[in-house]
């Protein structure tokens, strides 16, 4: 069945609860409708690329709905830095950004140019959605799928009535993973008010909620937290994880704080969707990937993956991660395990992932260089227990200083111009930084 | 001991107040809550916050302690729970 078929079959079901309000799939068509006409009457033309800025709300997934169904190219934002919203605008050729507060305004941008890709969707009136990912070179690379052949994934999806939480967002795979999951099995979807331990697990224990996508750094935090005795969780049948490596030991202690759930991890990339995967048993970090629609194969380590509902292309970089014939180099480096089972061992990329996002070191270190304490500076991963990795930056400084003011002094310059997330948590004075022989700064824990 | 650990913590807890911009930082004291239930501190402050204070600890008494690790997770009661336990928890590892 097709999108809107399936919704309009789901009637007064539950399809979304935001707060105090809870909103049934007829809502949610009608609702789609009237975004339409919006759309239509605001002259949004097919093909338009549309940013759609905002966190997931009724409001904002019934206007992705309604730009797919307009043949629009969407493209998520979820973040509240201007700087960030106007770089991503711009990178991805938006015509338009729709920013849902949660009513939408609708404000036309000066973008004239476009990308063939772009033109090839708008040809063949298919909608599209760009994703952003971290390249190695300092920008997010804007990546562009076809919309309508990622959906038709999703149809056919057995129905099943459960409350399942939007934990991951929405301008992330995994995020839109879960939501198109949702609306095609007439699952409710609960919207935390906010990805705190405590806000998570009253919900959860309120509607009984039985699936929660998360990340191993979440899944760390809410133990840590002391909230699963504080809250009846045992609702909860399937936690998933994925985005970053999942600790054996943090499986361990999981498993035997939630022994009535099945933890499974999932697997997937913004280039290729995402897999469906098999873990070896709850205890295990060993998985399998069995999606018809999906090959693999390793190379030197490396995993590679083609996959029906891979990306048309970038629209701002290069195809080099791809081979020619269509294979994805996805990065993370895997070791076989046999019977068909891989273990994630860790990535072959620069990227630092905090606690599932994902930092480019180039883009931490070109903010700090503008401070005039600066003179040099190298960003790197340092291992932490909360979120796997955290961001420390190595600077040489202009004046003599000590660590602690210089680190005050980052936090305070950083606060504002980047995500939380990417701001240094160690900083350490050092009187060179760390070159390679060709010039190229050797990152390492 | 305990009083300077708990003095270092209380110090850490202000500063990173002050940065963040958070009132409830302004006055801990040994009860104040940190993380779960009611804490003062939300994911992304804790994780600044155990890195400054193994900082601070290093600084201060010449020791480097890891505070963020294997076994401060898998304690049945978080360390981060309060400035007690934390402090506690600090002093047990100082010792050992």
């Amino acid at each position: 069945m097709e999108l809107m078929e399936t919704l309009q079959s789901h009637g007064e079901q539950t399809a979304l609860v935001h707060g105090e309000t809870t909103y049934s799939y007829a809502r949610l068509v009608d609702r789609i409708g009237e975004y339409e006409k919006l759309l239509q009457e605001s002259g949004v033309q097919q093909g338009d690329v549309a940013a759609l800025v905002g966190d997931y709300s009724f409001e904002t997934i019934a206007m992705l709905l309604a730009l797919h169904l307009h043949r629009c190219i969407i493209v998520p934002v979820t973040s509240e830095l201007q700087s960030e919203q106007r770089q991503r605008f711009e990178e991805a050729f938006c015509r338009l950004a729709i920013f849902m507060t949660p009513q939408p305004r609708i404000e036309k941008l000066s973008c004239g140019d476009t990308h063939p890709m772009i033109e090839k969707l708008r040809q063949a009136r298919r909608s599209g959605l760009v994703l952003f990912s971290s390249g190695s070179t300092g920008k997010p690379k804007a990546m562009i799928h076809d919309l309508d052949r990622l959906i038709a994934h999703y149809e056919n999806k057995r129905g099943k009535r459960l409350y399942m939480l939007l934990f991951l967002l929405f301008d992330h795979i995994g995020g839109l993973n879960t939501l198109l999951n949702a609306l095609f099995m007439g699952a409710a979807m609960v919207v935390p008010p906010s990805r705190e331990p405590e806000a998570v697990c009253a919900l959860i224990e309120r509607y009984k909620i039985r699936v929660l996508p998360s990340s191993p750094t979440f899944l760390n935090l809410l133990l840590i937290s002391g909230m699963p005795e504080r809250f009846d969780l045992s609702s909860l049948r399937m936690i998933t994880y994925g985005t970053e490596a999942m600790p054996e030991s943090l499986l361990k202690r999981l498993k035997s704080a939630f022994p009535k759930a099945k933890l499974l991890q999932t697997f997937g990339t913004s280039e290729t969707g995402i897999a469906a995967t098999s873990s070896k048993s709850s205890e295990s970090t060993y998985m399998k990937l069995d999606d018809p629609n999906l090959e693999h194969r390793i190379v030197e380590k490396e995993l590679w993956l083609r996959s029906g509902t891979q990306v048309m292309g970038y629209l701002n970089a290069s195809m080099e991660s791809f081979t020619e014939d269509g294979w994805f180099k996805t990065g993370d480096l895997v070791e076989e395990v046999g019977d068909g089972y891989l273990k994630i061992i860790g990535r072959s990329k620069e990227v630092i992932n905090v606690g599932g996002e994902k930092v480019l070191p180039v883009e931490v270190e070109s903010l700090l260089l503008q401070m005039p304490e600066v003179e040099d500076v190298m960003v790197h991963a340092a291992a932490n227990a909360i979120t796997g990795q955290s961001v420390a930056a190595d600077i040489v400084p202009a004046k003599p200083t000590d660590a602690k003011s210089l680190k005050k002094a980052v936090r305070r310059f950083c606060k504002g111009k980047l995500e939380g997330y990417k701001i240094p948590t160690k900083v350490q004075v050092v009187e060179k930084t760390n070159f390679g022989g060709r010039f190229k700064k050797m990152r390492c824990e | 001991m305990n009083e300077k650990i708990e003095k270092i913590i209380i110090t850490v807890l202000q500063e990173l107040g002050e940065e963040l911009e958070k009132e409830s930082l302004e006055n801990p004291t040994a009860q104040t809550r940190l993380f779960g239930g009611r804490g003062v501190l939300d994911s992304l402050a804790l994780v600044s916050f155990v890195t400054d204070l193994e900082d601070a600890i290093d600084e201060e008494l010449g020791q480097s302690v890891v505070l963020a690790d294997e076994r401060a997770m898998s304690q049945k009661t978080s360390p981060f729970r309060s400035v007690e336990t934390l402090r506690d928890y600090i002093a047990g590892l100082l010792d050992g």
